[in-house]
């Protein structure tokens, strides 16, 4: 699909217009405060107007727009391209050193650089250019401050860079109410600027050991090649650099790039999070459906989210879920609907599996979505001929599909998989010798961290799920949603097993522990959703509830919700 | 004419009312009557009486003088001090020439920068006047309950699905009691102090939301556990600097996010509980934020701040509409269906309703009108009602309405009817205590089939089920 990412790419240039604007005022705004002349304030003015329309400035934007297109990109790679699945310890070191990570260590250390020198020459110091003329001998010297600004600046992007691309997660965390942006903005700035200011200590502190231990190097590399006299004392030596002050030029510019690095990624946040309306049914528009189905990251986000808001606030377009499609009388958007929104938790489900599967036998749990499938189309096919006609059940006859599924499985037994299979098995034994292990093995709470950081789309799913299911009591006239409530039930409860199994004391290995406090965030957000959208159809339907064909399992576990005993 | 006039006449000095069945208010003797001679509706209810000996013994301003002075050494007294006060206390200890006789250079150090500090304090004060009380006093001024300070039951929630209630009693202690099971669960945690409200979370059996002078404590009480008192590891504590302390709490009808307010902050936290983030609310004037209440289908938000102004949230996309009320802050506001807010203003005998009569003009405007007067009127029984409103209460189907007034040991019930965006308030009944019993703080059971029920807490420390059963 070619508009897979259109609303991706659109948002980012907003983004980046967004930015450009805001990064210009707060660069204007710093000129005007360190201009600062209370005493002649018409001066002040016009120094800061003639500053701020200065070439500098101009250049200034020109880079930011830069910095901000090349941000955009490094969002885009990580935001729309589903990331590698590396589970072992060798996968994840490899990772660190791939192409993309070392360009972009290389742009974050360009950025801090030009950031550095930038705001430097904006503030109106004699640090930005490295030569400076000699004032004993005849020529030119090297100005070490200046130096030390911009290896520092190129530090700090460095430094910026690997604590958040490397040692953090990059996960898109969207607000859990969304203002109007300038709102937001308005809300963040005082915190970004008193952040800025705080976290910027520590780097610079490490840059200044870092040159007092390795200064010399660099100090006579650049001296060597642009030919220049050492004049000044050099720098790195303690009693110096203290007096020079230098520290403190490093620590404010320092902090005016980290500021300016939170400001963008914070209006990239805004910008990109802001929830969208996806239409229920139409011909050229992305619909609801559709963006659920996607691969793509970012628009299934989208599209979670949206069908919870949707679920919760937007009567209309609840209504056009309930509907009959017009020729044919077939529930076709609700079908669609539920068809997407399981598919989303089945998969979660498989996940789950794989890693509950290594721990203990992996044959009960296969046996769950064999019977999960089982009681979906057994009570699909039980109840839809209640209000359809005998014709169109044989043509969207799930035992059909099945069969034909079972076709396929017998045509691919053949040799070559076979040998496949011997091979992987060798593979595995040869994984599970002690050293290789190590390296190669695959570590389960990595896996299930991987898993519980993308599970965001899974919590909006279930609860939007949820709500319209409770919904449809008063609004489904054709009574659709109740022929389906057994599947939607069924689904949940099955979740709601497997994760209780991530949170049993006892029950759960240690290498499950996940040592990670989002992704623990995540799961006890997960498990909570689960369990509210299960209670709000247990509730609403708890009149009802017996008249609904389920298995004498999911009876049973569905009985502590029913008597509000589920913790 | 005043509408306490048409209300069925009080019972004798003997008797007490217990409840409503079919219009007919019935009243027992007071010591020898029994509600189940009425009804069976509240039979499986829990008996709650809060009396002093169950109660915890807490370190309160009055029994501190029990302790015995120890005399310490003076960078010892003034950690502690730092420790158990904070940095200004530790301070003025120093520079106190009283207990600060070793080292008069570090009391003349101490005194310069308590000084300098005051200064501060009272810039900031002239700035943004509404910080000037502290914790437990803005909790008491804000409280809707009477005598939050002294009264034996600080507040009272019930849960929304099933008959399960929380009370916050004097001792900062919140006891869950439940109809099936005879055991209680009490909650106590060290950062729970100054329990200012209570909300059970909807769609969930097992999380109570308390607000306390740090922040909100979000427990999770397993309903299965035979644990009287569960370890504060059940408990999350949500806190944020600038954000004490916590007035009221309350969860959206969805039972997704909650909201948590606070007299001495101007923004009010809108709370993702599982992520532990919380997203700020604020808009410019109108001083702290003392309570928010949702709407039943959780689309709105009613938001009372310290000053006259008050905010009507829009949940869609989080904007408000500001309204101020005549005279005072509001004091009091409940939800009922069809989007109808009826609110009070601090001083006042009169409720108003906000309605939304989009359905009528075409246009989304909403109006606020006076739609009860409750001025202070002698009964013919000599007792005295109305006058100023302290709290009032909506029951979640919208027939009854109960007010609890400043000046009046009465708890009003009115029956409310709406017809064609028209409210219509009509008498119902009153319920007084026993012996000189006060109401202090009363809620409607949210799952209560048979009509409704109104728990009422007494300055007793009895906790009273009046309910009203028709059909």
């Amino acid at each position: 699909m070619e508009n897979k990412n259109e609303i991706f790419s659109q948002r980012l240039v907003k983004a980046v217009l967004w930015n450009i604007v805001l990064q210009t005022l707060l660069a204007a705004l710093l000129v005007f405060v360190i201009q600062v002349n209370p005493l002649h304030p018409l001066s002040w003015i016009i120094s800061t107007f003639h500053d701020i329309f200065s070439w500098k400035m101009c250049l200034n934007v020109v880079l930011l727009g830069l910095v901000s297109f090349f941000q955009a990109y490094v969002y885009g790679s990580y935001y729309t391209i589903q990331r590698p699945k590396n589970f072992t310890r060798f996968s994840i070191f490899l990772n660190t050193f791939t192409m993309q990570n070392i360009i972009f260590g290389i742009l974050y250390s360009l950025n801090g650089y030009f950031a550095m020198s930038l705001y430097s020459s904006l503030a109106g110091s004699n640090y930005n250019v490295l030569k400076k003329k000699c004032e004993q001998y005849d020529g030119q010297c090297l100005s070490e401050q200046s130096l030390f600004l911009q290896f520092g600046g190129m530090w700090m992007g460095l430094y910026y860079f690997l604590q958040v691309h490397i040692f953090g997660t990059t996960v898109l965390t969207f607000p859990h109410i969304y203002q109007e942006k300038l709102q937001q903005i308005k809300l963040v700035v005082s915190h970004i600027i008193s952040t800025g200011f705080r976290k910027s200590f520590v780097p610079v502190l490490y840059f200044c050991i870092f040159y007092y231990l390795w200064g010399s190097k660099p100090r006579n590399v650049v001296s060597d090649v642009y030919s220049l006299y050492l004049e000044d004392p050099p720098l790195d030596n303690v009693v110096i650099m203290l007096t020079t002050g230098i520290y403190i030029g490093l620590w404010f510019y320092t902090s005016l790039f980290f500021i300016s690095v939170y400001t963008m990624r914070t209006i990239f946040n805004i910008v990109l999070t802001e929830p969208m309306k996806f239409p229920i049914e139409s011909d050229n528009k992305l619909t609801l459906c559709n963006a659920l189905a996607q691969t793509s990251k970012f628009n299934k986000y989208l599209a979670a989210l949206d069908l919870k808001i949707m679920s919760m606030t937007d009567a209309n377009r609840r209504s056009e879920i309930f509907i009959l499609s017009q020729p044919g009388g077939h529930p076709r958007n609700w079908n669609n609907l539920l068809e997407k929104c399981m598919s989303i938790i089945n998969e979660f489900n498989k996940e789950l599996d794989i890693i509950h599967g290594d721990g203990s036998a992996g044959e009960p749990d296969s046996s769950y979505s064999i019977q999960l499938k089982n009681t979906g189309t057994n009570a699909s096919s039980l109840t839809s001929s209640l209000y359809s006609s005998p014709l169109r059940n044989m043509a969207q006859s799930p035992q059909l599909l099945l069969l034909k599924d079972h076709n396929k499985n017998k045509t691919d037994d053949t040799f070559s998989n076979a040998v496949k299979e011997e091979f992987n098995n060798f593979i595995q034994r040869l994984c599970q010798k002690p050293g290789i292990s190590y390296f190669f093995g695959e570590l389960t709470d990595t896996r299930l961290k991987f898993l519980l950081i993308q599970s965001q789309p899974l919590v909006w799913t279930c609860e939007g799920l949820a709500t319209i299911v409770a919904a449809s009591l008063k609004e489904d006239k054709y009574g659709i949603v109740q022929s389906d409530l057994p599947v939607v039930i069924t689904a949940l409860i099955n979740l709601k097993q497997k994760l209780d199994k991530l949170i049993k004391p006892g029950l759960v290995p240690r290498k499950h522990f996940v040592n990670d406090g989002f992704a623990l965030r995540l799961r006890s957000a997960l498990i909570s959703s689960v369990k509210r959208s299960l209670y709000k159809i247990v509730i609403t339907f708890s009149k009802f509830i017996h008249e609904i064909p389920l298995e004498h399992e999911i009876q049973m576990a569905i009985q502590p919700f029913l008597f509000c005993k589920e913790p | 004419m005043s509408i306490f006039q048409g209300f069925p006449e009080l019972p004798g000095a003997e008797d007490t009312p217990l409840c409503v069945v079919n219009e007919i208010y019935c009243c027992a003797n007071s010591r020898y009557g029994n509600i189940s001679t009425f009804t069976n509706a509240t039979k499986n209810h829990p008996k709650i009486n809060v009396t002093k000996d169950i109660q915890h013994h807490k370190i309160s301003d009055e029994n501190v003088s029990l302790y015995v002075d120890v005399e310490d050494k003076l960078l010892k007294k003034i950690t502690s001090v730092w420790y158990k006060q904070g940095f200004l206390d530790a301070l003025s200890v120093a520079a106190d020439p009283s207990i600060n006789r070793d080292s008069p250079f570090l009391a003349i150090t101490a005194s310069y920068v308590l000084k300098i500090a005051n200064l501060v304090t009272s810039f900031r004060y002239f700035i943004q006047p509404h910080l000037k009380d502290i914790g437990p006093k803005i909790v008491s001024k804000y409280s809707r309950t009477r005598n939050w300070s002294t009264a034996p039951i600080k507040c009272i929630a019930w849960h929304p699905h099933t008959t399960k209630i929380a009370v916050a009693t004097a001792d900062d202690n919140v006891r869950v009691y439940c109809s099936e099971v005879s055991f209680v669960s009490t909650l106590k945690c060290k950062a729970q102090g100054h329990v200012s409200s209570l909300s059970w979370r909807p769609y969930s059996a097992s999380e109570l939301a308390v607000g306390c002078e740090q922040g909100v404590i979000v427990w999770t009480v397993d309903p299965n556990s035979m644990f009287t008192k569960p370890s504060s590891s059940n408990a999350v504590v949500l806190k944020r600097s600038g954000h004490s302390p916590v007035t009221d709490v309350s969860w959206s009808p969805n039972g997704d996010l909650l909201v948590s307010c606070c007299g001495a902050d101007t923004s009010m936290l809108v709370w993702d509980v599982a992520m532990e983030t919380a997203v700020p609310l604020r808009r410019v004037a109108g001083g702290g934020i003392v309570f928010a209440r949702w709407s039943l289908d959780a689309s709105r938000i009613f938001a009372a701040t310290s000053s006259i102004i008050f905010r009507v949230w829009d949940t869609q996309n989080w904007s408000p509409e500001r309204w101020c009320a005549r005279g005072c802050r509001v004091v009091t506001a409940c939800w009922g269906p069809k989007e109808v807010v009826l609110f009070a203003a601090k001083g006042e005998p009169i409720v108003y309703a906000l309605c939304n009569m989009g359905l009528l003009s075409g246009a989304q405007t909403t109006k606020a009108q006076p739609v009860l007067d409750v001025t202070k009127v002698e009964l013919p029984s000599g007792d005295i009602v109305g006058g100023p409103i302290l709290d009032t209460c909506w029951d979640p189907t919208g027939r009854y309405l109960a007010i609890l007034f400043e000046e009046s040991y009465l708890v009003a019930i009115f029956c409310t009817t709406q017809l064609m965006m028209q409210m219509k308030i009509t008498p119902c009944c009153f319920v007084c205590g026993i012996d000189d019993e006060m109401p202090t703080t009363m809620a409607f059971q949210k799952n209560f089939t048979e009509g409704a029920c109104l728990t009422i807490a007494w300055s007793s420390g009895r906790l009273q089920h009046f309910p009203i059963v028709y059909g």
